[in-house]
């Protein structure tokens, strides 16, 4: 038993309404064996993260707790290894975007003459700031079913 | 159970029972239909704010700067301005106005800010045209297909690098939700059948709140009891010499609980009289 307790898994976080845990989605591929093709089989963990460190679409590493923190949390997350939208090549450790550095973006613009409205990424605040007022990607959304006359931020 | 509809049985005949119609339900729930919204209105597109209003004696955008333009007579100057012009014009000016508070630098056109921000203000001038014409099929498709189109492109940019999205919301003011996980159609039968599970968690918690008040107000009597009756062991074991089973730790323990709580009590009557 445990050895398996070292066990680390990688997944992504998915948009959960726990307060004091954050849902993972461990992703494998799975042999059908009459089709002799493999299939993605999603499993969901909940790791215990009281702080919240890990949002919506971040990679992480999570760890099995030795003793269940409840019956539903198991694990808790070691470390975020590649927070959403904000990539570093584990190579060179430059910040990437797409298929570009960043650096390479700045200079370009810069020979252009970059523009004081632009944006700038060394200014830009931290992630989950328009939380709930424009960006609503941080809960599950749903069908509007009914209308209660109450407001429904996250009915599509 | 509760009685949902009433049941009317025949003596005879092949069925047993029929339904008495119409079907009325003795619950107290009751499902509104949403309202349904056009996909090509700004509720469903998520612009915050329309298209502004652009002065109509504007030059057109190849002639802002031109200086035979500013000498040129009051005639000359209308017969360039916006209102006389067609209105594909405003809506470039408008455009232009809008790639320009994104754009990296001045020859940035392609870059994805750019990109959305000519996207939206194309989609805020159809929406404003729509209101005009509202059977312009045609035009619907194009806008639903850009709207579309932008809200894919925010997917992608909200994954390439998620500081630039919040940024680009913010400027463009839009409001962005991801798509729900499954599609269904509202249905009435699922719907009541939602709205029951929710109403039975309404009551159950109801309940559950009643209970606790009830355990809550008998809480200081309890421990008043039972400090009264510690006590009371206490002294009787050390009278009879037999081995003393209560602490004293124990019944100081009791004590301070108790006195925590009336303290509690009392300021939460202050906070309800205020």
């Amino acid at each position: 038993m445990a050895a398996a307790r070292k066990l680390l898994l990688l997944g992504q976080c998915v948009p959960c309404i726990k307060h004091n845990a954050s849902k993972i989605r461990i992703r494998r591929m799975e042999l059908d064996e009459n089709l002799l093709m493999y299939f993605k089989k999603d499993e969901f963990i909940f790791a215990h993260d009281p702080e919240k460190k890990c949002k919506t679409g971040d990679i992480v590493l999570i760890k099995e707790l030795p003793k269940k923190f409840t019956r539903l949390i198991t694990h808790s997350v070691e470390e975020i290894v590649y927070p959403l939208g904000d990539i570093t090549d584990p190579i060179t450790g430059k910040k990437v975007v797409v298929g570009k550095y960043r650096d390479d973006v700045e200079h370009v613009n810069k020979l252009f003459g970059k523009s004081e409205k632009a944006f700038d990424y060394d200014k830009a605040p931290p992630r989950g700031r328009l939380e709930g007022t424009k960006d609503f990607t941080h809960g599950e959304t749903y069908i509007k079913w009914h209308e209660d006359g109450k407001d429904q931020p996250f009915a599509v | 159970m509760n009685n949902i509809f009433t049941l009317r049985f025949l003596p005879q005949g092949p069925r047993q029972f029929v339904r008495e119609y119409a079907f009325k339900s003795e619950l107290k729930i009751k499902w509104v239909r949403p309202e349904k919204i056009s996909c090509i209105l700004p509720e469903k597109s998520g612009d915050l704010s329309p298209m502004p209003k652009i002065d109509g004696k504007t030059p057109l955008p190849g002639f802002v700067n031109s200086k035979q333009l500013e000498t040129a007579s009051e005639e000359t100057k209308s017969l360039f301005s916006l209102e006389n012009n067609s209105r594909v014009w405003t809506t470039r000016t408008y455009q232009q106005s809008l790639i320009r508070e994104v754009q990296r630098h001045s020859l940035d056109f392609g870059s994805m800010e750019a990109k959305l921000a000519k996207m939206t203000a194309t989609i805020r001038a159809m929406q404003e045209e729509m209101k005009i014409h509202p059977r312009n099929l045609r035009r619907k498709v194009i806008l639903k297909e850009l709207i579309d189109k932008r809200k894919k492109f925010l997917k992608y940019l909200r994954r390439w690098d998620y500081k630039r999205f919040e940024w680009i919301l913010e400027k463009l003011d839009l409001v962005y939700k991801s798509p729900p996980a499954e599609f269904h159609w509202v249905t009435r039968k699922e719907s009541l059948k939602k709205l029951a599970i929710l109403h039975c968690e309404n009551l159950k918690q109801q309940r559950l709140d009643a209970y606790r008040r009830i355990l809550e107000s008998q809480q200081v009597e309890f421990l008043e009891k039972k400090l009264k009756n510690l006590e009371f062991i206490r002294k009787e074991q050390q009278e009879c010499q037999v081995a003393v089973t209560v602490s004293e730790e124990e019944i100081k323990a009791v004590r301070k609980q108790l006195q925590e709580l009336k303290a509690s009590r009392e300021k939460q009557e202050e906070v309800a009289d205020r």
